[in-house]
């Protein structure tokens, strides 16, 4: 046989096999393939695959060998396509292996004491007026306490209108610290920085409002209570997660740098997973229960259930045991 | 990874038939488009949502408060910022609406599908890949010292280091970007001169093309019917003009057509054998009424004058 007439038989059905290909990628018309249809585009695709291995021996022409790579690849995609969302399995590896893989992570530790302790340093320093004199106002400007004051300067109740915009605010504020802290984890130094930054900023702000003599304090604190657990871990948490990347980007131990670097995302894929549904936990209450002029109880009782569930998260499933490694690829 | 695939922009893929083959990979510059399209249609979700639950009265229709509203709109946007590219990737095979509109689709590195887990990493991880953000204040100076602006270098970076072009998330998901083949009519090449084939029966049984030359004059054909018949010429005596020394056709025989002829014989005529059954075809006739290119035989007229259409040399056993 010829060449030219090995083409023209062949040809037939390698658009055969491209038309199917237009079917299988598009899911209205993928429901209606047959299963002889489908099988048929199976034959047609080994077909391709042998015409294209054997197309050096043949000496196809160039064009038909390219057109051949493109037609093999098409139909590779769509005879393996992308799985579905294994729902049980990402169930076990959110309950199971994320919360011990955050236990165990230096960089959660590092991020929590950096975070939490320069939050409380800071919030104790601007409390204690009469000891540290002028903290809070060199820390955050004389301006913004005042826009922070007048916010809170109304009550609770009946100003629903005012304080779930200021919400929208706040969420938009501290989502976008937690995600420069995770983007900036890379270079590590200015996720650090980001990180102290924002925890003296946000301490030295509860410390403020805490003052006794601050008028709006009472407003403030009755308003952060319900979501600011869930909200500031979950700051500390992004920033760990980006500081996992930037570890293993830069201290490679015994592994070249990429292999380095993809183990350490594995590792802070759990980190941010939690950290994003924290935001969004922190975000609900932030919309419906801390503006709304529900009885402080029902806020303090929901800061300690998240308190509790945090603890029980990360301390209780996160505790290691014997099975501790395992990621979710190995589960997949 | 070979130099060569860098050139080429390729990903050799080895599947379980057990065959490689090649994707081609794309670049920033396939990329970018995608990502903007994608932006831009995540951006009129939210605007849509926003209309519909503020502009529309449905809150007051449904008795709705306000602040349902409010987080109805923010949970719109947390599910399109954090989930829309995971969802996307992992159930339309790799495509979110701007990369099916670009023609471009995510793979795993070693050519197979992208699983769920990829495609959360690497959706997760764009926020690194468009660090360091630039402060409002770049836009104007009164605005808020909000650092918002996203300049996605460390995904351009990235790029420009890796040989198949890919961002931070990427590299940790394994995962590239490649070229979504779509619907492409095999270049069938025409050649409708009958003197391509007359002249093919004159070339030495003997001769045997190279692997090199075989691609060189494929480019050619393929591509001569969009040069100028002085370009044609000009481009084909490089290669034709040996041959025909080295054939002994006539000076005056055409290069275009020489090469034409060359194409015809390796990649139509040729019999597709079995190593060791070589020769086992007899030769094709000679349709003789366009002359001859041989030297030897310069009483016939050159073989320019092309008046009947000759019918296909017979004599083919399968």
């Amino acid at each position: 046989m010829r060449v030219g007439d090995l083409l023209d038989r062949r040809r037939q059905g390698w658009q055969e096999l491209d038309k199917l290909c237009e079917r299988f990628a598009s899911p209205a018309k993928r429901r209606n393939v047959t299963a002889s249809e489908a099988a048929r585009f199976a034959a047609l695709y080994r077909a391709a695959c042998t015409d294209l291995a054997m197309s050096e021996e043949f000496k196809l022409p160039p064009a038909t060998v390219d057109y051949l790579h493109r037609l093999v690849g098409r139909a590779h995609s769509q005879l393996y396509r992308s799985g579905s969302f294994p729902v049980d399995r990402w169930w076990h590896y959110l309950m199971v292996i994320a919360p011990r893989a955050i236990f165990n992570d230096p960089c959660v530790k590092v991020a929590f004491i950096v975070f939490f302790g320069l939050f409380a340093l800071s919030a104790l320093m601007a409390w204690a007026e009469g000891t540290f004199p002028g903290f809070a106002e060199s820390v955050m400007g004389k301006e913004q306490m005042e826009t922070m004051e007048e916010s809170f300067s109304k009550g609770l109740s009946g100003n629903f209108d005012h304080f779930i915009v200021a919400s929208a605010g706040y969420i938009q504020h501290n989502t976008s610290i937690g995600l420069s802290c995770f983007a900036l984890g890379p270079l590590l130094l200015p996720s650090l920085v980001t990180l102290a930054y924002n925890g003296i900023m946000l301490g030295a702000s509860f410390g403020y409002m805490a003052r006794p003599e601050v008028d709006a304090g009472d407003t403030f604190l009755e308003f952060v209570t319900a979501h600011g657990v869930f909200e500031l871990t979950a700051i500390a948490l992004s920033a760990a997660a980006g500081l996992r990347l930037g570890v293993g980007l830069w201290m490679t131990g015994d592994t070249n740098r990429l292999d380095s670097f993809l183990q350490s995302a594995k590792k802070a894929l759990p980190i941010m997973m939690v950290a994003v549904v924290l935001f969004f936990l922190a975000a609900l209450i932030e919309g419906f229960v801390s503006p709304s002029s529900l009885p402080y109880a029902i806020k303090a009782f929901i800061a300690i259930a998240s308190a509790s569930l945090l603890m029980f998260y990360f301390v209780i499933l996160g505790y290691p045991s014997d099975s501790t490694s395992g990621t979710l690829e190995e589960q997949t | 990874m070979n130099a060569r695939a860098a050139i080429d922009l390729t990903a050799k893929v080895n599947t379980p038939e057990n065959i490689q083959f090649e994707y081609r990979i794309a670049g920033p510059f396939r990329r970018a488009p995608a990502f903007m399209l994608d932006l831009v249609i995540r951006a009129s979700s939210i605007t849509a949502v926003f209309i519909l639950l503020f502009c529309t009265g449905i809150i007051q229709v449904l008795a709705l408060p306000f602040s349902v509203a409010v987080v109805a709109l923010f949970i719109s946007y947390f599910l399109l910022d954090w989930f829309y590219g995971l969802f996307f990737e992992t159930y339309w095979n790799g495509k979110t609406p701007g990369k099916w509109l670009t023609k471009i689709q995510v793979i795993s590195a070693d050519g197979r599908p992208i699983s769920a887990y990829q495609a959360t990493i690497r959706n997760f991880l764009r926020s690194a890949d468009l660090a360091p953000f630039l402060s409002l204040q770049f836009l104007d100076p009164t605005f808020a010292p909000m650092y918002i602006i996203p300049t996605g270098l460390v995904a351009f970076l990235c790029m420009a280091f890796t040989t198949r072009f890919q961002r931070l998330g990427d590299l940790a998901a394994g995962t590239m970007v490649i070229v979504d083949e779509r619907s492409w009519v095999p270049p069938s090449v025409k050649l409708e001169d009958p003197r391509v084939e007359a002249l093919a029966t004159y070339i030495p049984a003997n001769f045997r093309m190279s692997r090199t030359m075989g691609r060189a004059i494929a480019l050619y054909v393929a591509r001569r019917s969009r040069m100028a018949v002085g370009r044609r010429a000009e481009l084909s005596a490089i290669l034709a003009k040996p041959l025909m020394q080295q054939f002994g056709f006539r000076e005056d025989t055409s290069t275009d057509l020489l090469l034409c002829a060359l194409y015809y014989r390796e990649f139509v005529l040729k019999e597709i054998v079995a190593p060791g059954e070589e020769g086992s075809r007899p030769p094709a006739s000679r349709p003789a009424s366009y002359g001859t290119p041989l030297r030897q035989e310069v009483t016939h007229a050159p073989p320019i004058v092309a008046s009947i259409a000759s019918p296909s040399p017979k004599g083919v056993s399968e």
